[in-house]
């Protein structure tokens, strides 16, 4: 790049005002219309969450990692309760695991409704921002109808979960999942057929599989370009009921460029990953045995744990969210936590993957890899 | 991609948006009709002071230290007052999951607006029940 073209450069600040830019602002610089830099900078939303965690007793420490992405609450929150477990060595009834895992299922398909409609919020189609977000309120019915709340759910906890199921929990859940379903052909038509919205996201942010993996990106931005990579199929947790139906990784193999991956592709992407959830969830809930939801000797096992360490993992929405966990003998809080979310991968990998592009494919760009600023400040 | 198409297209805009019109208006006219909450909403505490046994398990239970105890205030021989501050409260269950003596609950009372600070620290007079004054502003009566 010569000298010349940089002096005409303009550096601007996208968020954190911006509409779309709720809690992180990156420097771009700009010659004419193409961005030639992009600076991504954390910190607009840092709660201390991971220092937080040290104060707070082994009941009360899922509370912190719900509110660290409230959209996939109940996947959130989970790497901490499951790390609780291993400490402490508790046993989860039957009945809480499937619980658990179409809960989890839920709130990925809950949070996959929500990007759909911030997405195309972002690109400008307001009517299919607006769409998908009714049927999201179907989901938050039934969340609500089951925990009392619409997004910090509150739910699992070391042991089992807190609520059971009730009569008109499993209507809602019946009937948001029939609605998603109804909607989708429909939907999925309207979305990836629309001209305006190909012309857009086509060979936009596109990156291969070795890019992806150097930046370590995981979930349905890896899947998109092919690679069947997934926690519930690599690693099941034997916590959860992955393990107790019959499913297929999802992944996006899109001829025209094999092994590469567009922002149309992560939109495809993350239609399957959506069905998957359905799928999952369609054949766990006629498996629900009888029974308790909680270990009874949960609650005094978790006031104090032994000491050790302890990590775990889930697939969330954006990928692979795992925590670390260190108790000392007897202690009532963690001596230390450390947080891996999955967007910090994916917000850092801008960085590389902006110059070049169009400024006003940035917002696709950074709206395809689906990052929330609560994973990456923490 | 023809002229019929983009035609097609808009009549099934339309036929949606029209739809629309016809169904329930998805928005409620708030401060004089709300919506029917579910059982389990968790929504402000009640203090049922005759169960209460003065143990402090939701003081502890609270991670956000928003209840406070006043032990001296016993209003039956074994309970005491207890201090809500709904500013700090983040609605979480603990304290209520910690209750062993049905002496706490979760009601779906959601609507807590106030129009001074001070009054969202629900002392033994407000947390035990769930009437209050009626909220007028400019002649009309919210609640």
């Amino acid at each position: 790049m010569s000298p010349d073209i940089l002096d005409e450069a303009m550096e601007i600040w996208f968020g954190p005002q911006h509409v779309s830019a709720h809690g992180w602002a990156t420097k771009l610089t700009l010659v004419g219309d193409y961005v030639v830099e992009c600076d991504p900078n954390a910190g607009y939303f840092h709660r201390s969450a991971e220092k937080v965690l040290e104060y707070k007793n082994f009941r009360q420490g899922s509370l912190v990692l719900e509110r660290m992405c409230m959209l996939e609450a109940f996947l959130a929150e989970y790497p901490y309760v499951a790390a609780v477990e291993k400490i402490a060595e508790l046993e989860v009834p039957e009945r809480a695991k499937i619980m658990r895992t179409i809960m989890m299922e839920m709130s990925r398909l809950h949070s996959i409704q929500f990007w759909w409609g911030q997405f195309n919020a972002e690109l400008g189609f307001f009517t299919m921002a607006l769409w998908p977000w009714v049927d999201r309120e179907y989901s938050l019915d039934a969340f609500e109808e089951l925990t009392g709340s619409r997004h910090t759910v509150s739910y699992s906890t070391p042991g089992g979960v807190k609520y059971d199921f009730t009569d008109k929990v499993l209507k809602q859940l019946d009937r948001a999942i029939k609605r998603f379903e109804d909607r989708l052909p429909k939907f999925r038509d309207m979305q990836m057929g629309s001209p305006t919205f190909r012309a857009r996201t086509k060979g936009i942010g596109q990156y291969t599989v070795k890019q992806g993996l150097k930046w370590g990106l995981s979930g349905p931005p890896i899947k998109a370009c092919g690679v069947p990579m997934d926690l519930r199929k690599d690693a099941p947790d034997p916590n959860l009921a992955y393990n107790m139906c019959d499913w297929e990784v999802p992944i996006t193999e899109n001829p025209d460029h094999p092994g590469e991956s567009d922002a149309l592709d992560r939109m495809e992407q993350r239609f399957k990953e959506a069905e998957t959830s359905v799928q999952i969830i369609k054949q766990l809930l006629p498996q629900l045995p009888e029974g308790p939801i909680i270990d009874p000797k949960a609650r005094a096992k978790a006031n104090r744990l032994p000491e050790g360490e302890a990590y775990a993992r889930v697939e969330g929405t954006r990928g692979i969210t795992s925590l670390w966990l260190k108790t000392q003998d007897k202690a009532q809080t963690a001596y230390r936590a450390k947080i891996r979310g999955p967007c910090i991968a994916s917000y850092y990998a801008l960085k590389d993957l902006v110059p070049g592009a169009k400024f006003a494919d940035f917002i696709v760009i950074f709206g395809s890899l689906d990052p929330y600023p609560g994973w990456w400040d923490r | 991609m023809g002229f019929f198409s983009v035609l097609g297209d808009i009549y099934q805009i339309l036929k949606h948006t029209f739809r629309q019109v016809f169904m329930r208006p998805f928005t409620y006219f708030f401060p004089f009709e709300d919506r029917i909450y579910p059982e389990r909403t968790r929504g402000r505490h009640i203090h049922v002071r005759k169960n209460c046994t003065a143990c402090a398990q939701c003081v502890r239970a609270c991670p956000v230290v928003a209840i406070r105890i006043d032990k001296e205030d016993k209003m039956y021989e074994k309970d005491a007052a207890l201090y809500f501050d709904y500013t700090r409260c983040i609605f979480c269950g603990l304290c209520v999951e910690a209750c062993r003596f049905d002496a706490l609950f979760h009601t779906p009372v959601v609507d807590l607006s106030e129009g001074d600070r001070d009054d969202l620290v629900y002392g033994p007079d407000k947390i035990t029940t769930l009437d209050r004054d009626p909220l007028e502003w400019r002649g009309r009566r919210f609640r």
